[in-house]
């Protein structure tokens, strides 16, 4: 009996974690219009609506833009700050770290009202450029955090043989450090893709004509029950899972 | 002078990223704490050093029933999910095969990947009176009507409950895996039994893991807009939502902008509670 | 700061020139979800050869803020309450329109509202679209007749199965005229008596939902009711659930009608009075009242030429003198008593 129980929590926990996606993901193949039982599919109707779907395609190019080139600049500069302050001795240090943290314990709420306040304020107009600087608002801390707490060392070593050997500052940079520690840079780039492509509050604030797809998702669910939203769900959770995996096999699983 | 040019370098590295932080977060942030102290006379914003609008959070039943309603909802939302997921890493930790660990783990959190604003609309199809829940409970012959579960408190915090053990999972089974056996091994060899092992060796151990993982939660929850939108019903209404309500229907900034400080200050007690624990730096 | 706004200049001209790189014409307009359906503005994009952007907005508070802080010409178009647009054309929002050359005489008369739609004599805007915010149900679950009255719509008998739509205008419009109330006479003083009303509503009520949300809960059961409901809300269920449907009470129910009109400014004038006029003719009215958002009748009485007879069934098309002759137009509230009702909206929601 006690040796049942954490599998039947285990089981329990499961169930739970899985019903909705699992919801989700039957009534995307339901064929009547409403993605509600009793389930009378399947049908692959709806998936045909939503690749068709010109908005939703675009806004899904636009999340990709974004999440990539926020993602880019968030990891570069979370990468040369780890390196400065990992590398160097400054004075005012902990205090850097702290500001660069910061935005860690801010709602993105507050971010994106700061930054829309900003920028209608200065008249400066709304975009896929503006979602993308908030983005990187609050990708940056996690990008430095991750690369930062990697930087040990073991590779200062290598970069001093490296500069003893002639090398200077760019050349042991990308020649020494990018490389070793090249899986913790991959894991926050694709943390910070996940996280960018998924955000809601910041895009909805600050984008205007051209959206990003959690917006247009988030319009299409203000303006009628239907599977779409199941099937664009589904389909984006295919994605996500797809570079999870993707990313488990090929990075994680060879630093071990 | 080396000494001199090396700090010149390092800031060289550290100044983008700061700039950045500096310009896109510090200024916006000293804006709308500016912006919470002016007032709206019509649609005409009148820049001041008034303290109407905190006031007013004081005053409108509305406004401070919000702040208790998020609360509530978050700090049910953290124990809770602690709770629930501390044995689910457990079991993944030290229960699961270890060939089969990295799978189990992967699967307790790879609904993490759904749209984050679907995920939402899915629980408002799995509690629906007519859903997935109700069918199965009268299946059992548990209930014979369908009980009321979506557009409720009880749908929010279950939606926020499901994505944050989700994530606690990992961060505390991060902290668990981490521990060397070791310690058990120790603590049985001096005659510990397993609850005083747990108590004495594990938990404070696995604590700032737990701690850390808390407070992302708390961060996370408090400031979130969608779950409570979608799911809850709008029957009590969170300081998120009051704070999109003021920008959508009447562009009060300097109003959303009290409401965006006080959620600050809340999310700072928290952490000046948990700073003890945290380790924010090594998440 | 300087380091700031160069970056933020550098951001922008990256922006211009991203803009830049697509030549083609845009027009950039504020509206309503309806507006975004691809049918109805595909083929006026395919027509003219250009672009239209589309932002939706919630309140006019919000819009005419928006708009206020946006530079002229950055705005061609918008779409807003038949009973805001005197707000929009006081803050110096609107252009003029040419009633020459818009079909206001096709229209019905009862909705060309050129009250509301022109200030001094100057039309600013011209109406496409109404309909009803009054009882949407579900008729296998809840008595006909108790819908035919507001003082059995929302009483005991229902509770915990009604759902009250989250707009506070129409709602409140409700709870006034079931006050006996005149929704446009409502002030400061009404404002106890529609909070009472108000308050009976939420107390029976399981939730106060968006147009989805109000959808979902309808369809799925959750409730049987929406308070504020109406065609919008039902018309797009009608082929898969035609057990919900739609009344209008005897002691009647709120119309509301939602205007169109070019934005001052801007540097578009003939393409944007061009999207007007399409909106305005029979097959952007016909696209319109049908819109994948919200269905509603338009205003043109021509574009029954070109909707269905299923369409026009669903839109309750020869019951419209009926309708139009027991409905009030929604509260126009000036700014502050607008402020009073928002506050007496969240108050009673957060009971």
């Amino acid at each position: 009996m006690m040796r049942a129980l954490p599998w039947a929590y285990l089981l329990a926990a499961f169930v739970f974690i899985y019903l909705p996606v699992g919801a989700l993901v039957l009534f995307s193949f339901q064929s009547g219009s409403l993605p509600v039982p009793p389930f009378n599919g399947p049908s692959l109707r709806w998936y045909g609506e939503i690749l068709g779907d010109a908005d939703l395609m675009e806004a899904l190019r636009n999340s990709l833009f974004v999440a990539f080139g926020s993602s880019s600049v968030a990891v570069s500069l979370g990468f040369l700050a780890a390196y400065g302050l990992a590398r160097h001795v400054l004075p005012g240090s902990v205090f850097a770290r702290g500001l660069l943290i910061a935005p860690l314990t801010v709602s993105y709420l507050i971010v994106g009202l700061g930054l829309l306040i900003v920028l209608t304020r200065s008249g400066l107009g709304l975009s896929l450029w503006t979602a993308g600087i908030g983005h990187v608002v609050i990708n940056l801390p996690l990008a430095f955090a991750i690369i930062y707490a990697s930087m040990g060392a073991q590779q200062q070593n290598a970069e001093r043989a490296a500069r003893d050997l002639g090398a200077n500052e760019a050349q042991v940079i990308g020649l020494i450090t990018v490389p070793i520690l090249l899986p913790s840079i991959a894991a926050a780039f694709f943390l910070s893709v996940t996280l960018s492509w998924d955000e809601f509050i910041i895009s909805f604030l600050l984008t205007r004509f051209d959206v990003t797809l959690p917006v247009e998702i988030w319009s299409l669910l203000r303006s009628g029950l239907s599977p779409r939203l199941n099937a664009i769900g589904s389909l984006v959770f295919l994605i996500s899972i797809t570079v999870v995996l993707f990313l488990e096999i090929l990075v994680f699983r060879r630093r071990k | 002078m080396t000494r001199m040019r090396d700090r010149i370098t390092g800031w060289g590295f550290v100044a983008p990223a700061l700039l950045w932080t500096i310009a896109f977060f510090v200024v916006p942030f000293v804006v709308m704490g500016a912006m919470s102290l002016a007032t709206m006379k019509g649609r005409t914003l009148i820049w001041g050093f008034s303290f109407e609008n905190y006031a007013e959070l004081a005053e409108k039943a509305y406004l401070w029933r919000a702040i208790l309603v998020s609360l509530e909802i978050t700090l049910t939302v953290t124990v809770v999910s602690v709770l629930l997921a501390y044995p689910l890493a457990w079991i993944i930790a030290f229960r699961v095969p270890e060939r089969w660990r990295r799978l189990a783990l992967l699967l307790s959190i790879l609904p993490f990947w759904t749209s984050y604003v679907v995920r939402s609309y899915a629980w408002l199809l799995v509690l629906a009176r007519e859903g997935v829940v109700n069918k199965a409970l009268i299946g059992l012959g548990l209930i014979s009507e369908p009980v009321t579960l979506a557009n409720t408190r009880f749908a929010t915090v279950t939606g926020f409950v499901h994505f944050f053990v989700m994530l606690l999972t990992l961060t505390i089974y991060a902290n668990l895996i981490q521990l060397s056996p070791n310690y058990r091994r120790a603590a049985m060899d001096l005659g510990a039994n397993a609850l005083q092992t747990f108590r004495h060796v594990i938990l404070p151990l696995t604590l700032p893991g737990i701690v850390t993982g808390a407070f992302l939660t708390f961060v996370l929850c408090i400031g979130d807009y969608v779950t409570p939108q979608i799911l809850g019903g709008n029957t009590e209404l969170t300081v998120p939502q009051v704070i999109m309500v003021q920008l959508g229907r009447r562009a009060d900034f300097p109003l959303a902008s009290a409401l965006a400080i006080v959620l600050m200050g809340i999310v700072t007690l928290a952490y000046l509670a948990s700073a003890r624990w945290l380790r924010l730096d090594r998440i | 700061m300087n380091r700031l706004q160069k970056i933020l200049h550098s951001t922008t001209i990256l922006t211009a020139a991203a803009g830049a790189a697509s030549a083609q014409e845009e027009l950039n307009a504020l509206v309503w979800c309806d507006h975004t359906d691809p049918a109805l503005i595909e083929p006026f994009e395919a027509a003219h050869g250009v672009k239209v952007n589309l932002r939706e907005y919630e309140g006019t508070g919000a819009a005419l803020a928006l708009l206020e802080q946006s530079r002229p010409g950055d705005w061609d178009v918008l779409v807003i309450d038949g009973i805001d647009v005197f707000r929009a054309v006081e803050a110096g929002i609107l252009a003029p329109l040419p009633t020459d050359q818009l079909p206001t005489g096709d229209f019905f008369p009862e909705v060309v509202m050129a009250d509301n739609n022109s200030v001094d004599g100057v039309t600013y805007a011209v109406t496409e679209k109404f309909g009803y915010n009054t009882i949407s149900y579900n008729s296998s679950k809840v008595d006909p007749v108790d819908m035919e009255s507001l003082s059995t719509a929302w009483s005991e008998k229902y509770d915990g199965r009604i759902s009250i739509y989250d707009y506070y205008l129409p709602v409140m419009g409700m709870a006034a005229i079931a006050k006996g109330i005149k929704t446009a006479e409502i002030g400061s003083d009404d404002l106890a008596a529609i909070g009472s009303e108000l308050s009976t509503m939420r107390s029976h009520a399981a939730s106060v939902a968006g147009v989805v949300a109000a959808q979902t809960a309808l369809a799925t059961g959750e409730v049987d009711i929406v308070v504020g409901g109406g065609e919008w809300l039902t018309a797009v269920l009608a082929e898969e659930q035609p057990e919900l449907t739609w009344t209008i009470p005897k002691e009647g129910a709120v119309r509301w009608a939602q205007s169109i009109g070019v934005v001052a400014g801007t540097e578009k004038p003939d393409l944007a009075l061009e999207f007007v006029k399409y909106i305005a003719s029979p097959e952007g009215q016909a696209r319109l009242a049908t819109s994948s958002c919200f269905w509603g009748m338009p205003a043109n009485a021509k574009a029954g030429e070109v909707l269905s007879d299923d369409q026009k069934a669903i839109l309750r098309w020869d019951q419209q003198p009926d309708y139009l002759a027991l409905t009030q137009l929604y509260p126009a509230p000036d700014a502050d008593l607008d402020i009073e009702m928002q506050d007496l909206w969240l108050e009673t929601l957060q009971q």
